[in-house]
């Protein structure tokens, strides 16, 4: 008689994919509409979604490209459903078009962006950490756009709920900036170590900071606020008022306009509501040391390799600190100020080719000398990070 | 005719083109782009125009074509072919052009591009690999899906009610006076192969008429995608494909 195979893990250990968490997460935070086009390596959030959402009550489309998926996200959107679309580099660059369009019509939206080796349709099964600027300066204007990046299957889970919750509240798109790696494997995670809260409930780690006049019934247009940081309260198309929702420059009322001084104070809104709550929108891993004269800044994939540099390089007697952001913007200024206390060297592990993320983390490391740990084409190792900290071969003990 | 013999002395009946490199085929057994790829290779060989064909192929499972097709290629991004093609032609006017697509790429993401080049005449030959699924992706459905079709994303069958009707793209095209030559062929018998090997000579043929488009959609199947044996696809794309997509002339030259 064949015996079952007996597991000494918890029940609660389960087997997951960065991508399938995603979209378990999605379930969490109460996605109700997802839209998507088949993309390695993102393919299996659509994938789960299709196969789950239905059973939930929710929509699941399979759209003809990536213009249309997120076209469809923002019209449910728009209607008060969750939405979620997700994609790598090639329908990425597709998307942002609408991704301007939900910004400037303050349309809740979360997006998953999968990396993979870049530019074009580069290479479709390697892994990579190219878009991180693509994905926060694709708004004509440059505006802050909120991006979270995970490094494991357990994370891609939780901030996808923040995600959702950022979208909710600040009424705009928030990208999830995920990578073949993190979306593509398999790994355990216990799920009774996740987070119960749905999006409805701000996380209660985060504390928001007033929110204007989000929860106000009274309206006096789509767009209408009084502080420049004050989130319009929502109200959805079909509902009983009318609505004008519009991607021109426009006045509260929702109206095209070209120059006036309510238009210019729309579009600075558009920013001061994510620049005012800047520090409340912070998801970081500070493991400082006191003393520290390095620090190490990571995310995604590679931070999974920093954590075990750092490790190794405490144990061969050096003090060194290490950020691990998943909060890449708003760029998290007082976390690694903090982190900075001390510091001489900064070093920043991403696998893109010029150091992206660390072109912008510089100018907010005055005083400390800016090094890149970067590759393209295969992931970063601990050793490769060890070997910039140590700058000489790194000979394990 | 010249009689060829081989090195050990025996009649050669049959080799493949020289426009073929001599690369093996990635694609899965029984798949049909390899026989397309093959088709298309030989009309060019016996046309003589190997240096003047420059062909576009995008990304799906024929992204590798140019390593196949011994003649300059173009891999354009997903969709976008056709609209590549005719920036070619355009420029290279008495070149022979053509573009090489899967169902994804042409009826989906791809379909302004189709139906604006197709509606403007323009004078290239546009190979349609119709195998009603997004082969290269992992087997996801496409426009062309039929009904009650399980693919990745129809795991209970493509439904009309939520996904709307297969797509036939190539009898839109025909419908558009710019087209010239519009047919929809298949290579899983002798005879399929014959007919479609004609059709590609006469579109390659037609091309410096300069009387507008060329269409050969190609019946095909992806054993990987359906889940299912070479003869059990073929089988399955006669029975299921045909009747939908019927064989035969859309539109010839009048
Ligand atoms: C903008 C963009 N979106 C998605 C993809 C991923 N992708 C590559 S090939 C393909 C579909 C291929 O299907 P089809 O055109 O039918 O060709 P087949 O592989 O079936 O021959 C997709 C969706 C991409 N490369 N670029
Ligand atoms: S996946 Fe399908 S279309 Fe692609 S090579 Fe294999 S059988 Fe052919
Ligand atoms: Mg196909």
């Amino acid at each position: 008689m064949a015996r079952k195979a007996q597991s000494h893990l918890p029940q609660s250990i389960r087997l997951r994919s960065g991508n399938q968490m995603m979209a378990e997460g999605a379930l969490q935070a109460g996605c109700m509409f997802f839209a998507g086009y088949p993309i390695t390596p993102a393919t299996g959030i659509f994938k789960t979604m299709i196969d789950l959402l239905p059973a939930k009550g929710g929509i699941a489309l399979s759209a003809p490209d990536e213009i249309s998926a997120i076209a469809y996200c923002i019209g449910a959107s728009m209607r008060g459903s969750r939405s979620m679309t997700a994609t790598s580099g090639p329908g990425w660059a597709l998307m942002i078009e609408s991704i301007q369009y939900a910004l400037m019509t303050e349309t809740p939206l979360v997006v998953s962006l999968v990396q993979r080796l870049g530019p074009s349709t580069g290479g479709a099964t390697q892994g990579a950490q190219g878009d991180v600027l693509l994905a926060e300066f694709c708004t004509s204007g440059g505006y802050t756009l909120p991006v979270l990046c995970p490094t494991n299957a357990s994370e891609c889970y939780e901030l996808t709920i923040l995600a959702f919750t950022w979208a909710e509240l600040l009424r705009m798109p928030v990208i999830l900036l995920s990578d073949k790696e993190t979306g593509m494997t398999i790994e355990s995670v216990d799920f009774s170590s996740l987070p119960r809260s749905t999006a409805q409930n701000r996380p209660s780690n985060f504390a928001f900071r007033d929110l204007g006049t989000h929860n106000r019934t009274e309206r006096k247009g789509t767009y209408y606020f009084d502080a420049l940081h004050e989130i319009p309260p929502f109200a959805p198309v079909g509902g009983d008022r009318k609505v004008t929702a519009t991607g021109s420059a426009h006045d509260k009322q929702g109206r095209l306009q070209k120059n006036s001084t309510e238009t210019i104070d729309v579009l600075k809104h558009l920013e001061q509501k994510i620049s005012w709550r800047r520090d409340d929108f912070v998801s970081v891993v500070s493991d400082l040391q006191p003393s520290a004269t390095t620090l190490v800044v990571s995310y995604g994939v590679t931070a999974r390799a920093a954590r075990s540099a750092v490790q190794q390089a405490r144990n061969a007697g050096e003090r060194i600190s290490l950020l691990v952001i998943h909060s890449l913007f708003p760029i998290p200024v007082k976390k690694l100020a903090h982190a900075l206390q001390g510091v001489d060297t900064v070093l920043v592990a991403e696998e893109n080719m010029s150091g992206l993320y660390r072109s912008v983390l510089e100018r907010y490391c005055k005083g400390a000398k800016v090094r890149g740990v970067n590759k393209i084409g295969a992931m970063i190792t601990p050793e490769e990070i060890l070997e910039a900290v140590f700058e000489e071969p790194w000979q394990p003990a | 005719m010249e009689v060829v013999t081989t090195t050990n002395g025996m009649e050669l009946v049959y080799q493949k083109p020289s426009t073929l490199t001599d690369t093996p085929f990635h694609y899965c057994p029984g798949c049909g782009h390899g026989v397309v790829h093959k088709l298309l290779m030989e009309v060019v060989e016996e046309m003589g125009i190997q240096e003047q064909t420059i062909g576009i192929a995008p990304v799906g499972c024929s992204v590798f074509a140019y390593n196949y097709m011994n003649v300059d290629m173009q891999e354009a991004a997903h969709g976008r072919a056709a609209a590549v093609a005719t920036g070619v032609k355009r420029v290279f006017p008495d070149k022979y052009v053509f573009s090489y697509q899967g169902d994804g790429d042409l009826a989906a993401i791809g379909t302004g591009e189709t139906i604006h080049t197709a509606n403007r005449g323009e004078n290239i030959l546009v190979v349609f690999i119709n195998n009603a699924i997004y082969g290269m992706t992992g087997g996801q459905m496409a426009p062309t899906t039929l009904l009650g079709m399980v693919t990745s994303t129809t795991p209970f069958g493509r439904q009309q009610a939520v996904m709307g009707f297969p797509l036939k793209i190539t009898d839109l095209i025909a419908q558009l006076p710019g087209a010239y030559y519009v047919t929809r062929q298949a290579v899983h018998t002798t005879n399929a192969v014959r007919k479609t090997k004609k059709a590609l000579r006469l579109a390659l043929e037609y091309q410096p008429r300069k009387k507008g488009i060329c269409f050969v959609e190609v019946v095909s199947n992806c054993p990987s995608g359906w889940k299912m044996t070479p003869v059990e696809a073929n089988a399955w794309m006669e029975k299921n494909m045909f009747p939908m997509y019927p064989l035969g002339d859309l539109k010839v030259p009048q």
